[in-house]
């Protein structure tokens, strides 16, 4: 088979699995939510209604159709780019959800930015010849990866925040909801979700260069004189490739979901937090419409991953 | 088994650590956020608690939880490996189905939608399971469809032995290693949850002492006495570092024997 053909069987096997995936998340998403005790018609009327009025009510907002009906036509609704509108404030969901969608776009993108460098810097620390120093390093992502995010923020916020008063504690987004023009607000966010995820992929991806220096052509090449920063970029990080893209689409779906725990308790107005309040507000389309941005970016994300491991390896073998 | 010391320590001294507190752990007993000395050697907290107390108090059912959250998921996640490496065909094709999606769905969002419909510490067990048995059984089908290609399990069969009981009295201890490290692997989610939940309201209510609620309470205070978040945290981290430590020292001895 040729290349061309080969990598576009690779790619449609990748896609066909991701819409599968994907429509079945969705079912998931929507049977999850739908499971909320306590629908919207009572959180409405905040639980003071009489029964004709809540049935009236459930009647109107289309609640009382059987659940595989409610999942057919929320689904081909969101396809014709209609999200619904909040059950609790009425507003659209695309308003409330467009913003939010961008702060947390914007914190992850530059999160991962930040976790990217820092992950390979210390995989290849982990990976190293050295054994001492590796197991050393390899343990230290080790520990990083199993801090519960908690602890994370709380203790970047008494050292960057109360110790050192370099930051601002809260990090509260100007009204309109945009983090571009506030950089320094970025930061506390952005660093807490960063570091775990360098410390679980670095330590991921120590294996990988591991069995890299291992391999018959970087021993060649350090036989042949290549040294330091040459031999790590140009001879072991290449073979870590597939592995590496993998890892980055992992850290990108996780962050993006973690980011609801740092969300809340710095107060960025992002879609985790939106999804928390959403939550405890039993406002079930926002609900489904943040989960589900949250699936299909995971999604999403193993499918890239899948593609570019197959782009590495329809390429090797037709070198 | 060196390594196991330190990590019972660290357990013993959470399990028990209430027993030590100077003081009442959830009763008022000076101002809000004082500074650490004289009475309260690490101050006051939100309400003007002692937050030594309440940090020796803390972590006991944080700790039940989710070694709980972690025995469940493991057992769950190591009966589906093994039923889905050993008999192969559709029940495979079925659990690796599930897993997938579980995989996919975002473990925060079922975490936060069953927090809502049951009590915070059930929340938690069900959440590690949906997000950490199929990575669980995902390990444990590979090590069971190795395992069924080696001779000792076919001599285990031809002596007539059951199925089940060829499970679990043959291929189970086999992979014994394998499955205490998923244990402590999904004891640390099952942590993480915990304190997840419990920091977005959901879990430990007021005016309990739990490391994680105490985060929640202090932040705001953290300029005031910082010791009352830092204490909580690094007794928080300390327990996940041990734990997962502990498991890695483990693998590092297995490798090597």
């Amino acid at each position: 088979m040729s290349a061309a053909a080969s990598l576009a069987r690779a790619g449609g096997v990748v896609l066909a699995r991701a819409t599968a995936t994907a429509v079945v998340v969705s079912a998931a998403v929507f049977a999850a939510v739908s499971a909320l005790p306590s629908d919207a018609a009572d959180t409405r009327t905040g639980g003071r209604a009489s029964a004709e009025t809540l049935a009236q009510l459930r009647e109107t907002l289309g609640l009382d159709a059987p659940l595989w009906q409610r999942w057919g036509r929320w689904t081909t609704t969101i396809l014709n780019g209609d999200w619904g509108r909040s059950l609790v404030t009425d507003r659209p969901v695309v308003d409330l959800v467009a913003p939010r969608l961008q702060a947390t776009a914007v914190l992850t993108a530059v999160a991962v930015a930040l976790a990217v460098p820092l992950a390979l810097a210390l995989a290849l620390a982990a990976g190293t010849t050295r054994p001492r120093s590796a197991r050393r390093w390899a343990a230290f992502a080790t520990a990083g990866a199993a801090v519960p995010q908690t602890v994370v923020v709380a203790v970047l916020v008494v050292v960057l925040s109360g110790l050192l008063s370099w930051l601002p504690p809260l990090s509260l987004l100007p009204p309109g909801g945009s983090p571009a023009g506030r950089p320094d607000l970025l930061v506390l966010p952005a660093l807490a979700l960063a570091l775990p995820a360098a410390a679980w992929a670095g330590g991921l991806l120590g294996g990988a260069v591991a069995d890299a220096w291992s391999a018959p052509h970087v021993r060649d090449a350090v036989a042949r004189g290549v040294t330091g920063w040459r031999l790590r970029t140009r001879h072991v990080l290449p073979f870590v490739l597939s592995p590496a893209i993998r890892a980055v689409a992992v850290v990108t779906a996780g962050t993006a979901t973690s980011a609801a725990v740092v969300e809340t308790m710095l107060g960025y107005q992002g879609l985790g937090e939106l999804l928390v309040t959403a939550v405890a507000g039993r406002d079930t389309p926002v609900v489904a419409a943040v989960g589900l941005i949250g699936a299909l970016v995971v999604v999403a994300g193993t499918a890239l991953a899948d593609l570019a491991a197959a782009v590495v390896e329809v390429r090797r073998d037709h070198r | 088994m060196r390594s196991a010391w330190p990590t019972a320590a660290v357990f013993a001294v959470v399990l028990a650590g209430g027993l030590l507190a100077p003081h009442d752990p959830v009763a008022v007993s000076g101002l809000p956020f004082t500074a650490p000395g004289g009475d309260h050697l690490l101050g006051t907290d939100v309400l003007g608690r002692d937050v030594l107390s309440r940090s020796l108090t803390g972590g006991a059912g944080l700790v039940v939880l989710a070694a709980l959250a972690g025995a469940v998921t493991c057992g769950i996640g190591v009966a589906c490996g093994l039923v889905a490496g050993w008999r192969g065909g559709w029940a495979n094709r079925v659990i690796t189905a599930v897993a997938d999606v579980l995989t996919a769905v975002p473990v925060l969002l079922v975490a936060l939608v069953i927090a809502i419909a049951v009590p915070g510490p059930v929340a938690v067990v069900a959440a590690t399971v949906a997000g950490g048995a199929p990575l669980t059984a995902q390990i444990v089908r590979d090590a069971t469809r190795s395992a069924k290609s080696a001779g000792w399990a076919d001599a285990a069969r031809c002596r007539g032995e059951t199925t089940a009981a060829l499970l679990v009295r043959e291929v189970l201890p086999a992979m014994s290693g394998l499955v205490v490290a998923e244990a402590g692997l999904r004891f640390v989610l099952g942590l993480q949850l915990a304190c997840t939940l419990t920091l977005l309201g959901f879990g430990a209510q007021p005016p309990a002492a739990d490391w994680a609620l105490m985060l929640r309470e202090n932040l705001p205070g953290a300029a005031a006495n910082p010791s009352a978040v830092a204490a909580p945290a690094l007794l928080l981290a300390t327990l996940a570092c041990v734990v997962a430590l502990a498991l890695r020292s483990r693998r590092d001895a297995e490798v090597t024997a």
